[in-house]
């Protein structure tokens, strides 16, 4: 028994470290090879493809909200139903093919766009606002965290129950 | 003995499932290593190495199992990574957060992780933990080995 243990963890050892050789060395020689200790911040998570920072600070995102911006909220339809940013419109990420149309098709590509979810780690918002940039919508943002941090700085909200502007 | 035994056919099965998986990660891996990065497990050091480097052993893993070779190994590791893939759905499950699997494919545009992604992992587990079993068993027993 001691030696079928010993025998199999070694080889599942060598496995791993094959793996792990096949994987750096082609990795090595890719031209799109990943970096092999990635930047994960937040400020390197939300830039477009140009490099440029997509993140819109709270504040900003109020002003913007005074002066008319488009809200998108890229979560469910569920979630956006129990309660969305004063005036937002709905554009999960999971449909965007179906919606687009339909939820943008009276939005100027220079108006403020402001894409947002929930959670630190959501990635649908700044997926949407990539996309929308390469779409040509050039004044896209994400508001990191977006749901969470306007709800508790206690800004306008509304659920569909409650009716628009409430 | 011409009918292939259970253990061949799971064996062979096992293997396929691996090799399918790795393939769109290994040559995705900038989508795969955002969907660890996803799953918040691990630190963020090592999410990208994480990416690069699981479809590469799921492939050897796929190979050695489709073609029967070191088997005692390749089935602990495999029973291994199936435990931690498990692991990692069941606890995203039980804390809600909304991701995708990025189990066989890194398109994010699918449903997330649900109760479909639970069920089929857990067919892979029993997959898994009978060749485990059935190699275990294989290599104690000098009766078996006699046959074999």
């Amino acid at each position: 028994m001691v030696r079928f243990v010993t025998r199999a963890l070694g080889q599942a050892l060598l496995i791993a470290l094959i793996g792990a050789a096949l994987a750096l060395t082609v990795n090595q020689f890719r031209e799109e090879g990943l970096p092999l200790v990635g930047d994960w911040s937040a400020e390197a998570r939300f830039t477009d493809d140009s490099g440029q920072d997509m993140t819109v600070s709270l504040d900003r995102a109020r002003e913007l909200h005074q002066q008319g911006a488009l809200f998108l909220d890229t979560r469910s339809s569920e979630l956006f139903e129990q309660g969305h940013i004063a005036g937002a419109r709905n554009l999960p990420w999971e449909s965007f093919d179906r919606m687009f149309g339909e939820i943008m098709s009276d939005t100027a590509p220079e108006r403020d766009i402001i894409a947002y979810c929930d959670g630190e780690s959501c990635n649908l918002s700044h997926e949407l606002a990539i996309t929308l940039k390469a779409l040509g919508f050039s004044k896209v943002k994400v508001l990191v965290n977006g749901w969470t941090v306007w709800r508790e700085a206690g800004l306008p909200v509304e659920n569909n129950s409650a009716g628009e502007g409430s | 003995m011409s009918r292939p035994s259970l253990y061949s056919v799971a064996r062979l099965a096992l293997g396929v499932i691996f090799l399918i998986a790795s393939l769109d990660k290994i040559i995705h891996p900038q989508p795969f290593s955002e969907m660890i990065y996803n799953y918040r497990l691990l630190p963020d050091k090592v999410v990208n190495l994480s990416a690069l480097v699981l479809p590469w052993m799921e492939l050897v893993l796929g190979l050695l199992l489709t073609l029967g070779r070191a088997l005692p190994g390749s089935v602990v590791l495999s029973n291994l990574l199936l435990l931690a893939f498990f692991g990692a759905l069941m606890f995203n499950l039980a804390r809600g957060l909304n991701i995708h699997c990025g189990c066989f494919s890194t398109d994010p545009s699918g449903d997330p992780a649900t109760w479909w992604y639970v069920t089929r992992d857990t067919g892979f587990l029993v997959l898994g933990g009978y060749l485990f079993l059935k190699t275990i068993l294989s290599k104690q027993s000098p009766a078996a080995r006699k046959t074999k």
